[in-house]
């Protein structure tokens, strides 16, 4: 009880300070108050908070789709695709509406998810350190086809920016794209039984009459387009999918449809935060929250990997399946 | 072998020139002692590629680099020495040029690359960039035997100075920004892009911007706030499409249409290829200037 109010109080300080801190001064008379929070404040401050909540929810998606914690949107080559995607279209036809590079960035964003997936079939389960290692490469591999192609046609600079998630650009009309993720967020509470048991293995799930293919499916298209709408709207934002879950259910144990609205909000509540960070450290000019966030995450995530357990995990499930906070102390145990 | 035809007709004008005499040039690396009338040169650097062409002197060897439209005929009769970065040394060994001219992006190989031939630094950077152009300019008559033609050049650019600093003088102030896909950073006048500040005498609307090579990223509400007479467009993602048309569509938004510049349509695109690859070049210069010079006319 305690967690959820000091989660929803401290979301709220975060909303107030967003909305009141920024280049231009609110209250100078310069400009008109209610202007400048309409046009700008409250676009970057539903961004970032949209971002936060859709990438954490998208790393529960993705951990429980392959069975390992250490896995995030951002370890599966899905950013690197939905930038190839951004750049062919940035390429090809430079003119094309936001929608449409969304949707190009989207659809490439699937298929290289698609194609990390298929590599994980082939990884060995027994430590659980191969599928991010895998993922890292597979993903370094696709992000090198980019900047060959970056590198070409003189675009190693737009890659670099719009691969660092940064809120600076968000205002009215560029933000509005990422409101899909709070429909997604929806389809995913909906669904949130089924992702938990596909969190048990193929073998069980099937045994629970789960549509294991189909579930996993979904899962991932929701994955997808998240991504793909936050790369082409404010650029990849590494660690968040990875800590956020990872964190609650060190608190909360593994049962998805009550944690999933924590997730949501702690992720919505870090980015932010990165976001105001960002925003005050070199006042009036700008730090992208990409940034803040991976030194933060970072030390989290070498928190997470060698603190001890706060408690087992509700739902143990196959033992093959990895975890961060069962019974092992650190990878080195692996 | 189409490309022999120019170096060619090079070489025989050079022979005409007089003997190769040992000169002293003005360097980024101090004062160096070179021959004068090289036959083959490499250059590795665009501002330097601008301002040998502009004498009439051929290149022999480039780096392969985003193209440069107004140069293109150069690049053309060249033969490729890899990239800005990484000079492709085995194709500068085949050619045996007499002389090669790194700078900017190249100045580290200088060292390595006088190895294969006598190799100078002529990067272009800092301050009073108008001075370190004319410098070159100086230089490179004297090296390639071309005074005459340097001497017309420094007075056609500090002419178009001149016109430049009347153009802007009781204009206002000013605000330069680079737009990269849809973010955006601040240049002050200690930047890359500095001269158009402290050359033109143009003043800046937000004097505390400090010295950074890739300027200090902003928000829309920071030039709202600073709220310019003008702003300079650089489009570093023009290298695709059209210049000027994604920046705008960057800049299309309430805060920037909020300001004094947007309000008196006072937003200048610059062509932002050669500001931003050849800065310091002489060529480069005359047409950014020529682009100030028409946006505050209108």
């Amino acid at each position: 009880m305690a967690l959820r109010l000091g989660i929803i109080l401290a979301l709220a300080a975060l909303v107030v300070t967003s909305l009141s801190i920024g280049a231009a001064s609110l209250w100078s008379g310069d400009f008109d108050a209610a202007w400048l929070i309409a046009v700008s404040r409250f676009p970057r401050t539903a961004a970032a908070l949209l971002t936060g909540a859709g990438l954490a929810l998208a790393g529960v998606i993705m951990q429980q789709s392959v069975q390992n914690r250490l896995v995030e949107p951002g370890l599966t080559g899905t950013p690197e695709a939905a930038t190839l995607g951004l750049l062919a279209v940035t390429l090809i036809a430079p003119g094309t509406a936001i929608f449409g590079k969304m949707t190009i960035a989207a659809a490439s964003a699937l298929a290289g998810t698609f194609g990390f997936l298929a590599l994980s079939r082939f990884v060995p389960r027994h430590d659980p350190m191969l599928l991010p290692l895998v993922g890292i490469i597979y993903g370094g591999i696709l992000g090198a086809i980019g900047l060959w192609f970056a590198w070409n046609a003189d675009l190693l600079q737009f890659v670099g920016i719009a691969m660092l998630g940064d809120f600076s650009g968000v205002m009215q009309g560029r933000y509005e794209l990422l409101w899909i993720i709070a429909a997604l967020s929806g389809v995913l509470f909906l669904v949130a039984d089924r992702i938990t048991i596909l969190g048990l293995g193929e073998d069980y799930a099937r045994s629970l009459g789960l549509n294991y293919f189909q579930t996993q499916m979904l899962g991932l298209v929701i994955v997808a387009i998240t991504v793909a709408v936050v790369v082409v709207t404010v650029g990849s934002m590494p660690f968040v999918g990875l800590i956020v879950p990872n964190l609650i259910s060190r608190w909360r144990g593994d049962n998805i449809r009550a944690n999933l609205w924590v997730v949501a909000l702690t992720g919505a509540a870090l980015v932010l935060a990165s976001d105001i960070l960002g925003r005050v450290v070199r006042y009036p000019y700008e730090i992208p929250a990409a940034t803040i966030f991976a030194v933060f995450g970072a030390a989290v995530f070498l928190w997470l990997l060698y603190a001890p357990p706060r408690r087992k995990p509700q739902l143990d499930g196959d033992r093959r399946k990895p975890q961060l906070d069962g019974d092992r102390k650190g990878p080195q145990n692996g | 072998m189409a490309t022999r035809i120019p170096t060619t007709l090079a070489c025989l004008l050079l022979a005409t020139a007089a003997q190769a005499e040992d000169l002293t040039i003005a360097t980024a690396t101090g004062d160096v002692t070179v021959a004068s009338g090289p036959e083959t040169i490499a250059v590795l650097d665009a501002a330097a590629i601008d301002t040998i062409s502009a004498l009439g002197v051929t290149v022999n060897a480039v780096p392969a680099m985003p193209p440069l439209p107004y140069l293109s005929d150069v690049f053309e009769a060249a033969q490729p020495a890899g990239s800005l970065f990484e000079p492709d040394f085995e194709a500068l060994a085949v050619l045996g040029p007499d002389l090669i001219i790194a700078g900017g992006r190249s100045s580290t190989q200088v060292e390595s690359l006088s190895e294969i031939a006598p190799a100078i630094d002529m990067t272009i950077w800092g301050e009073d960039m108008i001075a370190q152009a004319q410098d070159r300019i100086a230089a490179y008559g004297a090296i390639f035997e071309q005074e005459a033609m340097a001497a017309e050049l420094s007075a056609a650019l500090d002419a178009r100075l001149a016109d430049a600093v009347a153009a802007v003088e009781g204009q206002g102030e000013a605000l330069i920004l680079l737009t990269n896909g849809g973010n955006v950073s601040a240049y002050g006048d200690d930047s890359r892009f500095g001269w158009l500040h402290s050359a033109l005498n143009l003043p800046e609307a937000y004097p505390d911007l400090t010295e950074e090579t890739h300027g200090e990223a902003v928000s829309f509400e920071f030039i709202a706030e600073v709220n310019p007479d003008w702003i300079l467009v650089i489009d570093r993602a023009a290298a695709i499409g059209q210049d000027g048309e994604a920046a705008a569509a960057t800049l299309d938004n309430p805060l920037v249409a909020s300001t004094t510049a947007a309000q008196n349509g006072h937003i200048i695109y610059l062509s932002s290829a050669p500001l931003y690859l050849a800065g310091g070049g002489v060529q480069s210069m005359m047409l950014t200037m020529d682009e100030i010079i028409a946006g505050f006319a209108d």
